[in-house]
Parts: structure tokens; C-alpha cells; sequence
């Protein structure tokens, strides 16, 4: 009778958050351990990619800084590792920057909201500041809508807007951009930068990723070079005597088969595998000289073909057939089924979530493989995945002061400004355990959500040293993985489509459904292509091309 | 004479249901000066309302001006350029909004057969139970999973009927086969929606229609016992005539939803079963619409919407009145 | 609930073990009937007992316990409250319920006497502009506004970050004055006309006769209404931007989202550390906590439903 939902919309925005979790993969930094000062060395390490091209005057100088040196460096861009504790921390910003006053900032938040006044940790990180942040938080699942309502009357804009890349609002590089946010070019592009050391020490890539309409306009939050893995339990396996040893498709689906039997199956719906392992383009690939769209692609076909296959085994878990994606992790780790794919992040959040209850968890993943056996190619995720922006003004020494708190936001690992902005004050929201591990107090529990990353970050780092064993496979697996990260065509590049194909590719997300379980075929792909085609796909081709040859 | 001796002098021992229609108000022989007079007091108590709706529901109603305009939030609706009706040959053009359609309305007519009377009857079974302690209980307790997510509901359900939920699993246990998917089913998905429907909102439909019974003086199932009528007679007789009226009105208003069908519901498992059975004009909307920031198509889908449930309303009225009943309105 | 049981024997009465409240005159059932009933009803009660039972007792599992069966729970294995006390430590959480509290008794208290007096107003066909009104509340349920129209309005108002934004862009709902107004209509005239002849004006008779006839629908409208503002979160996360202020099914949500870490967040070392309960526990404490208002309430609504109360209510 009464039409009013209890949780609502739920539902409609689960997907965002599995996507998020997928992109973020491990994202900024963890638990930012206090620790072992070696030096403040300027070592640059390996430059995360070939970066700016066509953004090159824009983007700020890269001066990459370095306070305590990694254990597992970086490899091909891989996020480099730290398995000690530093106990000795550097400042990187001597003196707070902020004349004192209070800024307002919109961002999601994925937990509990904090208390906003009297708050300890908000109240820490603000004096390393100077100015306050006013926090505007809003629950992350439905952040899109807020955004796209705020954003539709300049007025109530905030001075500080975090934009997730999922959340960029139709016409947002078109229309909005322009109008509401402050271009930044005239304060960081090249050496401009050099007044905010921790900005400079973010990837060009990341910065390219913040250019629209071919000005600087973000901060990012920048993102992992590879983003996703199939993952197996290793624990589960080794009890059963399994070493698996996968060196292509038919490898994986015989080993799901193996594995399934009484209430256990083999697989969760492993498409996203499909597509890494058959080197799907996320979205166009260059064939000689001309612009191939994803689904048009023999991989594309391959890898639904593939996917179809685990399914008709059956091998895969009924409620994974039932598209209950939101349980899979639950499923997976309870060992339920024993693949599944998953952003590499999702790794140590299964560590922090089983090894209590479970000592003995392991989940691995497979190292990189090619369907047919040959050589992996992975696509190298979006450098940035979050952006923020600043609200328009004519006030320079606003937006200056402004940029100069971002530069503390983004103090890497080894600074105490990420120790703060991470753990929050000692003593008030963590006490040092015997092994030097923080540990946190019940009102680290209340107060300390981080909201702050969501403005700025420094670039990621693998430091989850609680975790026994953990920096180490996690760093060895990224750093092998990485020398097959590939750029994807039109990487790292800000490109508005025009809004008349926005939703052309929606029927393939039903198809790529449809098809692994086996109620479509590829007859219905081609007819599907075809319709893509005539509806403006050939049309985004064209343009697309014309951006390709403005290129080159 | 007090107000509630006159109650008392004349006992209202006609049911709601069985009660004259109000008679209507004279209006053809009174100017409308009169009228305007006589019925100030109604024309006050309304007042606070329409004021409310006027602000809150019509002023931004008027943003579905988009629907004729290629929008843009942030040129707004007040600049933004006019397309015609570009926007509903959109939606009208795409054979994929007739599937939606069609989808829609076979899932509306199977649930006003086997989900609207079941309210009804619950409430007609409750209302039969006769120790007040019994009756009190098991209605606090029906009503509760109303408030449970679809989210949840889809999980319980998957629990128990999906591939490895109880049923399957204890018949896999047993030897007995691998039993039936009811989950993944696209030719079952009708029935497992509207069980899904039933378990979480008939037990809080039945509440209007208790309110309902709560208005038949016991009186009259004691003048009709006396009468001889047996329990079935009495129900007939006595118990659905007082339902009658909320019922006509909750049907007519069930069909102007007609074009609505739970959209939350069906998201979560269009992956399970396939848009070709799941996808609804809602769904439809959302994913062409809202999900691509293509407002103004949404509006226009939205309109067409609100243009053909006001018509299944008109009609629906219109066949109450062929039937005698007074529906939610009736000309003067 | 008949006062007449000992009046008028009937076949019943001989019977040594018949109910106390079965009323004299009502023959006694069937054993088929009876047994059809009561196994019916079980099977009611017990379809929607068990998903419960597993949700409660979901909420009360540790997260290791979940994570063990994979799901909901459906045997009790170790249990905790943590889940419940995580909750409702939280910083901000008495405050939330303060302004739920509120702003759902001042919504339903606005809403229940504007759409009362709403509908007694539209109750007498042929009144002046009965039609044209009626029709202004029809147009609202099949005719929507987009989000941006209305938060433009809202924001215009100045209510943003104001309760009232709350309150009012959703306090009428045509359907519960529909329902009303079916109800009222409903009532005898012959006691609406005698009253007039005594000279009663329609807010008299709406006050001393139409309410307490009602006071069913008034109850049920009432709570069709209190759960909507109880239970909305979705226009708060639009037009309060001021955490303080929010309601506290937004609050609640949030610990929903818990389960969803970031890198970055202090949670993480949480769980470790603490054995913080995060996922389906607290999802399953939230679900159970949004109802318990409701239960409180239920019963207050449910008393009007005892059959013949309403005239009993207008002879005291």
C-alpha cells in the first residue's frame, strides 16, 4: 500500500560500488605505520608510463619524492611495496599553510558518518591545515545523484567538489566543467607546480587524466596500473592437493570443473576474467588503421565464448547464475566457490576480513595468462579514478591557498601527514601495539573516516604490513604482473562523447549476461553489433578517428 | 441534543459498504454564487492541501518541459534548446520500449489475479479468527517483511530456492537430482516475482482492509446469524460488502499503476533471468534515461506514463459505474 | 468482542469447551474449516517467521560466523551483540533518532490532519469545484517531477538544510486521501444530515461525528504516513548537507556501507584489531533496528481494528 521503499535504492547502486572497488584497487595507501626514516631520497622511481603527449603543457612538472625507500620497488609502474614499520616520520610541510578560515567540501564517503564536531581526528588534520575543511559527506552509493542535483545550480556548489569517475555527470566536460570549477593550468602546469613538492610527486598520467576541453582542471586520486585478478583459494587448494597450474583457458575451465562437487562449485561468474584473459580492449583497438570497437572485437567474441563454456560445465555457483554478485565475496571466502575474479584491492580486504577467524586464508591470484597460451596482455586501468575540483573564483590567493592544502593532503607514505590523515593521532585514535603495529582505540571506531582522501592523494603504495606475507606476494604478483600492462588506446585521456550515444552500449551488458548463460547466442551478438552500428556506433567511430588523427 | 445522542438515537446500522452513496449535493438548480457560499467551509479544508501540492508537486512539474527540449542541468531548463516531440519519437521508436511495454502489462494482469485478492482474503481469515490474542499476534507479525529490502527478500529467496538453496540442496543430498532452478527460470520468473510480492507486501495490504472490517457493527453478523445465515453467507453477505468500496478503489488505482511494476525488484534480477522477461518500462527508463543522464527522454517516457495511467484510471471509473459502484469519482 | 454471550442460547452453549469469545449467536466451525484455517494461517505465520529468525539471528553472528556459512545464518553458532552496540555507540546516532523522532511526529501530525481535512472536503459530491479538486489530487499520483525541478524548488525556498525540506514536498499523498476520503463517504448520511438539521456546520460535524467514526483509517492513514517519513532517507541525502541534521535511517545506511572499506580508512586495522562486527551482521542489526519503531508503534493502530470500538467511542 504505502509505496515507500525501506532501503531504497540500494539496489540500483550496488553496481557503482562493486565498480568502484574494482577501480580502486588498492588505491591510496592503507595504514600509513609510522616508521623508519632512511632519508628524504629523490630516487625517481620508473616512470609509470610513456605520460603526456597531448596534454603536455598542461600537466604539472613531474618531480617525483621519495621520504623512505621501498623494499619492493616499483617495477613497469607496478605500486611499489614496504614491509617495514617506519618509527621516525618527516614533516613534509614545515609550516601549516591556511590563513585560518573555513572551506567547504562535498565528498562520498563508503562507512559510518562521523561526528563532525569536537571531532579529534578532524580537528588534528586541520591543524596540520591551518584552515578547516568543512565536510559535506554523503552516503557513496547514491552520490551521483547529489552530485548531479548540486551541480544543476552553481549556487550551492561548495568551494571543494569530489567527482568519482564513475559519478561525472552527463556534459559534465561539455557544459559544466567550464562554468563551475576553476581552471588550475595557470597555477601547476610545468614548473608552476614546484611550490607544492607532494602535487608534483603525482604521475603525469594521473594529471593527463585531470585535463578537459584541454586545461588542467582536477586533483587526482591517483589509481593502480593493474587493476584486476582472478583469484584462487590457495588454503582451500592446497588442502585438497591441488598445485594449480594454469597456462590457458581450457587450463582454468578444467580446473573449475575439478573443483566443483557437492555443495562446493568451482567458479564465481568469471567474465571479467574472461575478458582479461582474452585481452578484451576496454573500449577501442586499432586494427592496421582502423578503429575497432570493443564489441566488435575476436576477442570480445572469444571471451564471451569462453565465459559461455564455464557456465554450460557447470561449474559455476547457482547464485552466481542468479547474478547475486553481491554475495560473491561472501561465497568465495566461505569457500563456496573457489575462483573468483576481483579488483586487486579486494586481496588485503579479504586478508583483514578472514585471517581472525581463519589463520590459515589464503586467497592467491593466478599469475597473468593468455587464453591461448601466448603472451598476456593487460590493460592498464585509469591513472586517476577519483578527481576533486575546485569552485570557480576570481580570488587567486584562495585558490592558492587552497592548492597549497592539497599539497599537504597529499604527503606520501612516511610523512606525518599521512600518518595523520591515515591513523589519526596517537594516543587519541591508536596506541602502538608489542610488534609496532598500531592499534586502533574504540574511538578511531567513530571518528576516523578519513574523508580527506577523497580531495587529494598521493600515489598509491603497498604498505599492509599486518598482514604475514601479504606486502611480499602482493608486490612480487603486481611487479611480474605489470611488465604486461599495456596502454589501451586513447589512455589516460579525457574524451567527451557526444550524449546522443551515451546508452548504445547498454544492450551488450544484458548480452554479455544473456550469452554466458547460455539463453543467447553469438547469432544474437552479431544482430546486436549491427544494431550498435546503425544506432551511432559507426557514427562515435568517426569520431573517435578524428581525434586519432588530430593525434598523430 | 447532544451530537452523540443523536448517534445513538439512530443507530448506524447500515454497513460503510451497503450505505447509500453520500447523496450528491444539489448543484444544477444553485447558482454558483450560492454554492460558493454554502460549501466554504469544504472549500477551507481543502485549502491547505492543494496549497501544499501546488507548491511541492505542481511548480516542479512544470520541469517536465524537458520533455520536449534537448536538457542540459546546467543550462536548465529555462534556456535549454527545443527539440519538439524529438524526445517521444525516441521513446516510442525503440522496439525494445514495446518489449517493456508488453513485459509490463503481462506482469500487471498476472498480479492482479493471483497478488491483489490475496490481501483480501488474508484479511477475511484474520477477521474470522476469534480469540482476540490469536488475532492480535499473527497480524503483528504479517506485516513485518514490508519492511525488509527487495535486496534482502531476493537473498531469502535464493536461499531457498536457488541452485544451492535449501529445497535444491537437501534434494541433491538425498540423491534426488538437482532439482529445479526456480531462480534462473526466465518461464517461471512470473511466479517467483509475484511469490516474492506477496511475501513481502500482502501482509501489509491487509491493513486497510481491516480498518474496513473494523467499521461493520457486530450487530449485523448477529442479525444475519439470527437470520440463519451460515459463516460462508455472513462473509458473503455481511463482510465483503463492507470491503467493497476500498476494494473497487484500490483496484482502480492498482490499474492506473498498471505501467508500474516493482522496478527495485526486478533490477536485482534482470541479471538471473534476462531483460527479455525482466526488462519493465521502468527499468527501461532507467537504463536509456537516467543512468546515461538522458533527462529529458525520461521525462517524455514519463509523461506517456502519467497520459496512460490517468486514461486506465478514466476507463477503470467508467466500468465501476457500468458495474454501480461509485469508483473515486462520479459526474454530479 | 460481543457483550451478548450469555443472552441467546444456541447449539453452541452446550458445548462444555467452546471459546469465551465466541460470540453466542456464531455456530461453531467445521473441524475441516477450522483445521484448514489454522493450517493455513501457520503457514503464513511461518513464511514470514523463519526469514526472521534468520535475519535476527544474522545480526547477532560474528562476521567469521557469516563468512563461514557464506549467507544468512539459519543455526545459531557464536553469537554476539556487537553488531547492536557498534551502532548505537556510534557518535551520532541518539542524535539522528532525535531528529527522525521529530521530524516523523511533526510530518504525520502536518500530513494526517491536512489530508484528513483534504479529504472531508472532496467527501460531498456536488460541492462547489468538487470535481476540478479531486482531479488536482489524481493529476499528483500519475504525474511526477524530476529530482532537479524539485531540488531547484527546494533550494529556492531557502530549505535547504532545513527540516521543513522533509516535511513538506511530500506531505500529501493523493492516495491516503483517497482512502479517506473513501471511508468518509462511507458514512451514513442519515447522521451527517441529521446533525445539519440540528445546525452542526461541517468542522463540527468533521470533529464530533466523521473522526470518531473514522478512527480505523485515521490510524492506518496516520501510519502509512509515519513510516513514509520515517523510513526516507533519499531527500535528506539531497537537502541536508549538514551531517548533524541528518535522520537516522541515513545514519544507518552508512554503517551499511561499512562493510565497503577504502584504502585509506582506519577501518581496516578496526576489524583486525577489535573483531569489529562489519557486512551482513550489520546489515541484518540495521534492518532489525529500522523495524523496532515500527513495532512500538503497530500496536497503537492495530487497537482500532477490534471490531465495534468505534461506536463505543462515540457513546463515551
Amino acid at each position: 500500500m504505502n509505496a515507500t521503499p525501506t532501503f531504497g535504492r540500494l539496489g540500483d547502486h550496488a553496481v557503482d560500488r562493486r565498480r568502484f572497488l574494482g577501480l580502486i584497487a588498492t588505491g591510496a595507501a592503507v595504514v600509513g605505520i609510522p616508521g623508519l626514516l632512511t632519508a628524504c631520497s629523490t630516487t625517481p622511481p620508473p616512470a609509470a608510463s610513456n605520460s603526456a603527449a597531448a596534454a603536455g603543457d598542461v600537466i604539472p612538472k613531474y618531480i617525483p619524492v621519495t621520504y623512505i625507500d621501498p623494499d619492493y620497488p616499483s617495477v613497469n609502474g607496478s605500486v611499489p611495496g614496504y614491509e617495514a614499520i617506519p618509527d621516525e616520520l618527516v614533516q613534509s610541510v614545515k609550516d601549516a599553510p591556511g590563513t585560518g578560515v573555513v572551506y567547504t567540501a562535498m565528498t562520498p564517503l563508503w562507512g559510518t558518518i562521523p561526528p563532525t564536531k569536537g571531532n579529534k581526528y578532524y580537528e588534528a588534520v586541520n591543524d596540520l591545515l591551518g584552515s578547516e575543511i568543512q565536510f559535506q559527506i554523503t552516503d557513496g552509493n547514491v552520490y551521483g545523484d547529489k552530485l548531479a542535483t548540486v551541480l544543476a545550480s552553481a549556487k550551492d556548489v561548495p568551494d571543494w567538489v569530489c567527482v568519482p569517475t564513475w559519478n561525472l555527470p552527463p556534459r559534465f566536460g561539455s557544459e559544466i566543467v567550464e562554468n563551475v570549477f576553476q581552471d588550475l593550468t595557470p597555477y601547476l602546469a610545468g614548473d608552476k607546480v614546484t611550490p607544492y613538492p607532494n602535487l608534483a610527486n603525482i604521475s603525469s598520467d594521473a594529471w593527463k587524466f585531470c585535463v578537459f576541453n584541454g586545461k588542467l582542471f582536477g586533483l587526482p586520486f591517483p589509481g593502480e596500473v593493474i587493476t584486476d585478478a582472478i583469484f584462487y583459494r590457495r588454503d582451500v587448494l592446497d588442502g585438497l592437493g591441488i598445485t594449480p597450474d594454469i597456462k590457458n583457458g581450457q587450463d582454468l575451465l578444467d580446473l573449475a570443473l575439478e573443483l566443483t562437487g557437492g555443495s562446493v562449485w568451482g567458479a564465481e561468474d568469471l567474465w571479467n576474467s574472461a575478458a582479461i584473459i582474452h585481452a578484451v580492449p576496454p573500449k577501442w583497438k586499432l586494427d592496421g588503421d582502423k578503429l575497432v570497437h570493443r564489441v566488435e572485437t575476436d576477442e570480445y567474441r572469444a571471451a564471451l565464448e569462453w565465459n559461455a563454456a564455464l557456465f554450460a560445465s557447470g561449474a559455476v555457483h547457482p547464485d552466481a547464475v542468479a547474478d547475486q554478485s553481491g554475495e560473491a565475496k561472501a561465497r568465495f571466502q566461505s569457500g563456496k566457490s573457489l575462483i573468483a575474479n576481483d579488483g586487486v584491492g579486494g586481496w588485503h580486504e579479504a586478508m583483514r576480513d578472514n585471517l581472525a577467524s581463519n589463520p590459515a586464508y589464503w586467497q592467491q591470484p593466478f599469475d597473468p595468462f593468455h587464453a591461448d597460451g601466448g603472451t598476456p596482455v593487460l590493460w592498464k586501468g585509469n591513472p586517476a579514478n577519483i578527481f576533486s575540483f575546485l569552485k570557480k573564483t576570481d580570488d587567486e590567493a584562495k585558490i592558492k591557498e587552497l592548492l597549497a592544502i592539497a599539497n599537504v593532503l597529499a604527503a606520501p607514505y612516511g610523512t606525518t601527514e599521512y600518518d595523520t590523515i591515515n591513523n589519526g593521532v596517537e594516543g587519541v585514535h591508536y596506541t602502538r601495539g608489542d610488534d609496532g603495529l598500531p592499534v586502533p582505540t574504540e574511538l578511531a571506531a567513530t571518528e576516523l573516516q578519513p574523508t580527506y582522501i577523497f580531495l587529494v592523494d598521493p600515489p598509491i603504495s603497498e604498505t599492509h604490513v599486518q598482514y604475514p606475507g601479504y606486502v611480499k606476494a602482493a608486490s612480487e604478483w603486481k611487479a611480474n604482473a605489470a611488465q604486461y600492462a599495456t596502454d589501451p588506446l586513447f589512455y589516460a585521456q579525457q574524451i567527451v562523447e557526444p550524449q546522443q550515444y551515451a546508452s548504445i552500449g547498454q544492450p551488450f551488458v544484458d548480452l554479455e549476461k544473456d550469452i554466458s548463460r547460455g539463453r543467447k547466442d553469438m547469432r544474437d551478438l552479431d544482430a546486436a553489433v549491427e544494431t550498435w552500428k546503425a544506432s551511432g556506433g559507426d557514427e562515435l567511430r568517426a569520431f573517435y578517428q578524428d581525434i586519432l588523427d588530430q593525434q598523430s | 441534543m447532544s451530537l452523540s445522542e443523536l448517534v445513538r438515537r439512530r443507530p448506524p446500522v447500515v454497513t460503510p459498504g451497503e450505505a447509500a452513496p453520500p447523496a450528491p449535493l444539489p448543484t444544477r438548480k444553485i447558482g454558483w454564487r450560492v454554492r460558493l457560499k454554502r460549501d466554504r467551509s469544504l472549500l477551507l479544508m481543502v485549502t491547505p492541501a492543494i496549497l501544499l501540492l501546488g507548491v511541492f508537486a505542481y511548480v516542479p512539474m512544470l520541469g517536465n518541459v524537458i520533455a520536449w527540449q534537448n536538457y542540459s542541468p546546467y543550462t536548465g531548463f529555462l534556456h535549454s534548446q527545443f527539440v519538439g516531440w524529438a524526445n517521444f519519437e525516441r521513446v516510442f521508436s525503440n522496439p525494445l520500449f514495446v518489449d517493456a511495454v508488453v513485459n509490463t502489462l503481462i506482469i500487471t494482469a498476472f498480479q492482479l489475479v493471483f497478488f491483489f485478492p490475496i490481501p483480501i482474503f488474508l484479511a477475511l481469515l484474520l477477521n474470522s479468527v476469534i480469540t482476540p490474542r490469536t488475532r492480535t499476534t499473527i497480524q503483528s507479525i504479517v506485516y513485518l517483511p514490508h519492511f525488509f529490502s527487495w535486496v534482502l527478500v531476493v537473498t531469502v529467496f535464493q536461499q531457498i530456492f536457488g541452485g544451492a538453496g535449501l529445497i535444491n540442496q537437501t534434494l541433491r543430498d538425498h540423491g534426488l537430482g538437482s532439482g529445479f532452478d526456480m531462480m534462473t527460470n526466465p518461464d517461471t520468473f512470473l511466479v517467483l516475482i509475484t511469490m516474492q510480492s506477496v511475501w513481502k507486501d500482502a501482509g501489509w495490504g491487509i491493513i486497510i482492509f481491516l480498518a474496513a472490517l473494523s467499521t461493520v457493527p457486530p450487530e449485523q453478523y448477529e442479525a444475519a446469524a439470527v437470520d440463519g445465515a451460515g459463516r460462508w453467507r455472513r462473509m458473503w453477505h455481511v463482510s465483503l460488502p463492507a470491503l467493497r468500496p476500498v476494494i473497487i478503489l484500490l483496484l482502480i488505482l492498482r490499474l492506473g499503476d498498471a505501467l508500474t511494476v516493482g522496478f527495485e525488484q526486478l533490477i536485482l534480477q534482470r541479471g538471473a533471468v534476462g531483460a527479455d522477461v525482466a526488462e519493465v518500462i521502468d527499468t527501461y527508463v532507467y537504463y536509456q534515461g537516467v543512468v546515461y543522464g538522458d533527462w529529458s527522454f525520461a521525462a517524455a517516457a514519463g509523461l506517456v506514463k502519467g497520459v496512460v495511467s490517468l486514461a486506465l484510471v478514466l476507463g477503470a471509473n467508467k466500468l465501476a459505474h457500468v458495474f454501480g459502484e461509485s469508483g473515486v469519482y462520479k459526474r454530479a | 468482542m460481543s457483550t451478548q454471550t450469555t443472552v441467546r442460547p444456541t447449539p453452541a452453549a452446550r458445548r462444555p469447551r467452546r471459546s469465551k469469545h465466541r460470540p453466542a449467536w456464531e455456530g461453531r466451525p467445521s473441524i475441516g474449516g477450522q483445521a484448514l484455517k489454522t493450517i493455513v494461517l501457520t503457514c503464513v505465520v511461518l513464511a514470514v517467521l523463519f526469514p526472521l529468525y534468520t535475519v535476527i539471528l544474522t545480526s547477532l553472528s560474528t562476521q567469521a560466523e557469516t563468512i563461514r556459512v557464506g549467507g544468512l545464518v539459519t543455526v545459531p553458532g557464536e553469537l554476539t551483540i556487537n553488531a547492536y552496540t557498534q551502532i548505537l555507540n556510534g557518535g551520532i546516532v541518539t542524535r539522528a533518532a532525535l531528529v527522525s523522532t521529530f521530524v516523523t511526529i511533526v510530518g504525520t501530525v502536518v500530513s494526517t490532519t491536512v489530508s484528513v481535512m483534504g479529504a472531508y472536503g472532496l467527501s460531498r459530491p456536488g460541492s462547489f469545484a468538487h470535481r476540478p479538486i479531486l482531479f488536482v489530487f489524481l493529476i499528483t499520483m500519475f504525474f511526477g517531477a524530476g529530482l532537479i525541478p524539485t531540488y531547484l524548488l527546494v533550494s529556492s525556498l531557502g530549505l535547504i538544510n532545513s527540516y521543513w525540506a522533509l516535511i513538506l514536498p511530500g506531505a500529501v499523498s493523493a492516495f491516503n486521501v483517497l482512502i479517506l476520503r473513501n471511508f468518509f463517504m462511507g458514512i451514513d448520511i442519515g447522521i451527517l444530515d441529521a446533525a445539519r438539521i440540528d445546525g452542526a456546520g461541517d468542522w463540527r460535524i468533521l470533529g464530533r461525528i466523521v473522526l470518531p467514526m473514522s478512527r480505523a483509517v485515521i490510524a492506518v492513514v496516520a501510519l502509512f504516513y509515519g513510516v513514509g517519513y520515517w523510513n526516507a532517507f533519499f531527500n535528506a541525502i539531497l537537502y541536508i548537507n549538514d551531517n548533524a541534521k541528518w535522520p537516522l535511517q541515513l545514519v544507518l545506511r552508512s554503517y551499511v556501507l561499512q562493510g565497503v572499506t577504502l584504502p585509506g580508512s582506519g577501518v581496516g586495522q578496526v576489524d583486525v584489531a577489535t573483531g569489529a562486527v562489519t557486512g551482513l551482521p550489520i546489515k541484518m542489526a540495521v534492518m532489525v533496528l529500522a523495524i523496532v519503531p515500527i513495532l512500538i508503534v503497530y500496536p497503537f493502530v492495530q487497537r482500532h481494528f477490534t471490531k465495534g470500538v468505534i461506536f463505543g467511542a462515540i457513546k463515551g
